[in-house]
């Protein structure tokens, strides 16, 4: 039977942003509408999550037309983990932009935007073809450059055009790599491919796809040698889009990039590994050396993503299912934390006037800086600050720390020492920055000069932050349901005749 | 490897290669229209590849009398491939046409804001 949960996955955001657009003279139920629909759309990827773990994968033939010939939906239990980890992040990205004093959130257009960022985040993540997943990343890069360019900062503009070339030439190179993946296959369905991929032929083109799908997934992931667009692009977005941008979004590449080692590229496997090993720690070491030298709250925490990201990069470039895991359940805690830390960057920023989360002072080019404007807010941000940098830097008891935890233990598991001793030795960049901003912002006294900020008595509400903290402490509290998780994950992975078996049972 | 093989690979290389100079340009309604000249290029290649070589249109009264019809599914990607560039090529322009009013020029160099 179709499974109408994953339909409703990806469907309750776009059919809400049609009706959001309706009522656009109505801001205020235009955000309270686009809440109910990613609360709808969390429940629903939650309920498929239950029935994957449960029954095995999930599918839905859109049309009623069977794989391969029809489009498909597919939640096997990586689809359905991230499925999970965006809708919830989602979720709490437009609570904090419900209570959002942001100009750009009273635009008519913005939260039809945000909801069709979902449908394509949460659509590229469970479709099983290859050519809708296109069609789906397309569609949330198109709503986040958007909401980029209507961002309250003027600069946005200039970071969402250039995101939009450089992206433009990451599609291209998707597309290409599908061309090439059809010609070779004749096929555009997922399982199919990887059946036919597991006979072990590799025909003239399936190389080179390989190449080309990883060089897009790459730039999706804003990954070292493609990760120059991202502390612009990121930094200039509205606070709620960023918290989303830089927690879910790139995470679509490494989903991809995952779902490619398992399911498709099982043989070229080992070879792309190490690639991605030496990119992940050269990611690592320049994220956290870009957010040790940055000038701007948000910047750092964007620069931090790629340092983040590089740790994801070493689990799966490890290999072994343990690694795997590692990586897995890193990608699933880093997006709370990250998106929490991102709003109470944005929070502080909200009660500054003029607004601001610059860390020094220059008014020729209307810069100021936040130096000690947390002293004049209330306690619960500066906590809410000090408990997210601890998750980030994996200390415990928080979710951080189990995931760190884990890609060490994988780590030394897989005997991989020069690399692992890197990826700790960074770490330790991490703690760095992240209280150090803890204390310039929080801890000092605001400077009494003329060109100090103003500290507003009101800002952002606390609840979207308050919440995802929360979920991290749980996560780090009672970790072992998501480690059982992913080692199931991996382990279905490890058989991607289950995946296909599933497709095509299905199908009938 | 027939003529039109020839043809059609040396127009992809060709668009291909005008569009990635023309991206590289510093003025940014030049850089789109690289951008289109891309997408064309790899819609191009997608046109040549497909799957299942013929003659004629894929009607299902063709497939019957066993004809060799050639393959629609391309056609249907190209379609949605086109659209979709559509979508951003006319998002690129939209947002140049703010960039030329705000800062009066579309040259990316003196635009450049972001570099601190």
């Amino acid at each position: 039977m179709n499974n109408l949960f994953l339909l409703g996955t990806v469907f309750i955001p776009l059919f809400a942003a049609i009706i959001g657009l309706f009522v656009s003279r109505n801001n205020r139920a235009q955000r309270y509408l686009s809440f109910v629909a990613s609360l709808l759309t969390w429940g629903a990827s939650l309920v498929v999550l239950i029935q994957a773990l449960s029954d095995g994968p999930q599918v839905y033939n859109m049309g009623g037309w069977a794989a391969p010939f029809g489009i498909i939906l597919v939640a096997d239990n990586l689809s359905a983990l991230f499925g999970v980890m965006a809708s919830t992040v989602l979720m709490g990205g437009i609570l904090y932009a419900v209570h959002c004093r942001d100009k750009c959130v009273t635009y008519p257009a913005f939260m039809p935007l945000f909801l069709c960022m979902e449908t394509g985040l949460n659509g590229a993540l469970y479709t099983g073809d290859l050519f809708s997943f296109f069609v789906f990343l397309e569609l949330m890069v198109l709503a986040s450059v958007s909401l980029v360019a209507i961002s309250d900062d003027r600069l946005g503009l200039e970071a969402a055009i250039k995101y939009l070339f450089i992206s433009g030439m990451g599609t291209l190179f998707l597309l290409l790599g599908i061309a090439a993946m059809y010609a070779t296959f004749g096929t555009l369905n997922l399982a199919d491919m990887g059946a036919q991929l597991a006979t072990g032929e590799r025909p003239f083109l399936a190389r080179s796809a390989a190449i080309m799908l990883t060089a897009a997934f790459l730039l999706k992931s804003a990954v070292f040698p493609f990760h120059y667009w991202q502390p612009d692009f990121h930094t200039t977005a509205p606070t709620p889009v960023h918290a989303v941008l830089s927690s879910v979004v790139v995470k679509v590449g490494i989903y991809g990039i995952i779902r490619m080692i398992t399911l498709l590229f099982t043989e070229e496997a080992a070879l792309l590994q190490q690639i991605l090993l030496v990119l992940g720690v050269v990611g690592i070491f320049f994220g956290s050396l870009g957010a040790l030298r940055t000038y701007n709250g948000k910047r750092l925490l964007a620069y931090s993503t790629i340092g983040q990201i590089g740790f994801i990069l070493v689990g799966i470039g490890w290999g072994t299912p343990f690694a795997l895991a590692a990586a897995i359940i890193y990608a699933f805690n880093h997006a709370f934390i990250k998106s929490a830390m991102l709003m109470v960057m944005g929070l502080v920023s909200s009660r500054t006037n003029p607004k601001s989360a610059d860390f020094e002072t220059n008014a020729g080019i209307k810069r100021y800086s936040i130096q000690g404007v947390g002293s004049k807010m209330p306690a619960l941000i500066g906590i809410l600050w000090f408990l997210g940098g601890m998750a980030l830097a994996g200390v415990p008891p928080m979710n951080g720390f189990i995931s760190k935890l884990v890609i060490v233990q994988s780590g030394v598991a897989a005997g991989q020492w020069i690399a692992l001793g890197l990826a700790v030795g960074a770490g330790v960049l991490t703690l760095t920055y992240v209280f150090r901003t803890w204390q310039f912002v929080f801890q000092t006294k605001l400077p009494e000069d003329a060109l100090a900020v103003k500290v507003k008595p009101e800002g952002d509400s606390v609840l979207a932050p308050t919440l995802l903290i929360g979920v991290s402490i749980l996560l780090g509290l009672y970790a072992r349901p998501l480690i059982a998780l992913a080692e199931m994950t991996v382990t279905q992975l490890g058989d991607p005749s289950i995946y296909i078996e599933a497709v095509r049972l299905f199908g009938g | 490897m027939s003529l039109t093989d020839l043809l059609f690979a040396g127009a992809v290389g060709l668009l291909f290669g005008i569009g990635v100079f023309q991206l590289l340009r510093r003025d940014l309604i030049k850089a789109g229209m690289g951008f289109a000249m891309l997408f064309t290029a790899v819609n191009l290649f997608f046109l040549s590849v497909g799957a299942y070589e013929g003659e004629v249109a894929p009607y299902t009264e063709n497939v019957e009398r066993g004809l060799a019809v050639s393959d629609p599914l391309v056609q249907a990607l190209i379609l949605t491939a086109i659209v979709v560039s559509f979508g951003s090529y006319a998002l690129l322009l939209g947002l140049v046409n703010i960039v030329s009013r705000r800062y009066r020029t579309v040259d990316s160099d003196e635009v450049n804001n972001l570099v601190r």
